[in-house]
């Protein structure tokens, strides 16, 4: 196993990847007009066949999710970091752990596939309530099912444009492999200790750590669910029915848990990662709080939603904690801070 | 889940005073964004500086009324399955005028570990007495799950609080931090989906 293998297995992930992906932005770009289509004219065909575009969407989704798979188990496979053995007599001293070689396992959202995910996690949502909204053959929620696809839509093309998984695959990660790489071409062992030094870290405490097994996904899966009570709540003040009421509750359960128990695990990471680092009230961290104290905020309020103007109340509130999710996503791309993408 | 509340009751304005202070907390986190990323423009190596103690100082001098504020309702809400209202209303009274004192006595971080001493006892004591389903408990919801849901919930919210504010330097930090998320999750589990466990377990005993 080798550098060359895993170019290859690089080049395999782009090729395979970027029709798939091509495909879901045409269909998906698809949907969103049909789905407007049938919100102004209540076209039933068009929204059987926003149902099955997107059904469509999703098998494609997760093809490109099994790609993306395979594509890190080749790097994990294929990418070795060995430490001499000089370095690795320093580290057992130092830092009390005996390393001879790391392996790369990193899971499968990190850079650009952040967003890919996510909208995956929403594919799935949407694919798993859909025969509920079928059932009830009320027009307004066909209506609320559009805007759903709508929404997935607008995801989706986003996904291709801005954060494509498939184009330079991984870029970060590629640039330290190809990094670690071409030490073995440089013969100053001051660089080459220092740089798998700083190497060991990035393995241990970000790529390979088991929070980033756990603490990222269970943020993605809750923000999918919190993606539906949004859509709830919009449709809660344009009509209050007790259906989007419920709706809106129900998927606010499941992204408020695991949000909760997302964000409590990236406690120990953090304190384990960067210590006494500066990274108490950087904007992500408050960006966070933020979003789950207006999270609590709406749950309470909800338990007054058998009354009409409580319920308007609290759909405001499920509109702003989506604005505060949305924010908090956008704090690693536009804000300083330990969590920026510019670290 | 079946709820008893009325429009002007007592536990709606709890329940309003709640929120108010959550999304207060909220507006304090969205200053704490803008002041970060606005003095990181001018000084992108202020976070080397005293500028950045000064930065977390002020931050939980802003959170600290709010965090105060969220544990008396807190209390308030717990321990009013024990003792009536009024007393309740006095004894919240009471302990918020001795955490005020404490502050002027001592200072911030003293009163708010003070504080939450005596929350992490009332809501210890309400847990243990909602598991063994003490018939003088009184709740705004109905079935046992929830109650005890809704009891693991608050106590570790609080527990979880006194870790950071308290035992950041301590050996045992990761440990408690453990329980106190132990305690929210199983608690969010219970509360949100009393009714799916409880049909659960019935559909086993059958």
């Amino acid at each position: 196993m080798s550098y060359q293998e895993y170019l290859a297995a690089r080049d395999v992930m782009s090729t395979l990847g970027q029709p798939v992906i091509t495909a879901i932005f045409i269909i998906s770009l698809t949907l969103g007009i049909i789905s407007i289509y049938h919100i102004l004219s209540g076209d039933k065909r068009a929204y059987r066949l926003a149902a099955r575009l997107r059904k469509a969407d999703t098998v494609l989704l997760i093809i490109g999710f099994l790609i993306i798979t395979w594509f890190h188990l080749r790097i994990y496979q294929t990418i070795e970091v060995v430490y001499p053995s000089e370095l690795s007599d320093h580290m057992q001293k130092n830092l009390g752990e005996h390393i001879t070689s790391l392996k790369f396992a990193v899971p499968m959202w990190i850079e650009a596939e952040k967003l890919y995910f996510w909208t995956l996690c929403i594919s799935i949502f949407l694919t798993i309530s859909e025969p509920g909204y079928n059932d009830l053959k009320s027009g307004i929620i066909t209506v609320f099912s559009s805007s759903l696809n709508i929404i997935f839509a607008v995801f989706a093309v986003f996904t291709y444009l801005l954060s494509n998984p498939f184009i330079e695959p991984l870029s970060g990660l590629h640039t330290e492999i190809t990094q670690w790489y071409q030490l073995n071409v440089i013969s100053d062992p001051d660089v080459i200790y220092q740089t798998l030094y700083q190497l060991y870290f990035r393995i241990t405490y970000f790529y390979n750590s088991e929070y980033m097994w756990t603490h990222p996904p269970m943020l993605f899966i809750a923000y999918a669910s919190l993606v539906v009570t949004f859509v709830g709540c919009v449709f809660m003040l344009l009509r209050t029915e007790v259906f989007f009421d419920k709706v809106s509750y129900n998927h606010a359960k499941v992204g408020y848990l695991l949000l909760t128990v997302g964000m409590l695990l990236g406690y120990p990471w953090a304190v384990a990662a960067w210590g006494e680092s500066s990274w108490w009230w950087d904007p992500k961290v408050s960006g966070s709080i933020m979003m789950w104290v207006l999270y609590s905020a709406y749950l309470h309020l909800r338990i007054y939603s058998k009354y009409d103007s409580m319920r308007k109340a609290t759909a405001i509130l499920g509109i702003l904690c989506f604005l505060s999710l949305v924010l908090t996503y956008l704090l690693t791309y536009i804000a300083p801070g330990i969590h920026a993408v510019s670290q | 889940m079946k709820f008893t509340l009325k429009p002007g009751s007592y536990d709606l304005y709890l329940m309003i005073i709640t929120a108010l202070t959550l999304v207060m907390m909220g507006l304090v986190c969205l200053y704490g964004i803008w002041v970060y990323s606005y003095t990181e423009q001018s000084d992108p190596f202020w976070t080397e500086t005293a500028l950045y103690e000064d930065y977390i100082n002020s931050m939980n001098q802003l959170m600290y009324p709010f965090a105060v504020l969220l544990l008396i309702v807190l209390g308030l809400c717990i321990p009013k399955r024990i003792i009536s209202k009024k007393q309740l209303l006095a004894a919240g009274a009471v302990l918020l005028g001795m955490t005020f004192i404490v502050e002027r006595l001592t200072d911030i971080n003293t009163s708010l570990e003070f504080l939450l001493g005596v929350s992490i006892l009332l809501q210890t004591v309400v847990m243990i007495l909602t598991i063994l389903r003490q018939s003088g408990l009184k709740y705004e919801s109905e079935g046992y799950f929830i109650r005890v849901g809704s009891s693991m919930l608050h106590l570790g919210v609080v527990v979880f609080i006194f870790d950071f504010v308290s035992m950041r330097s301590s050996i045992h930090h990761i440990n408690i931090f453990w329980v106190a998320t132990v305690l929210i999750t199983a608690g969010t589990v219970l509360s949100f989906y009393s009714d799916k466990i409880r049909t659960c377990l019935i559909s086993r005993r059958l």
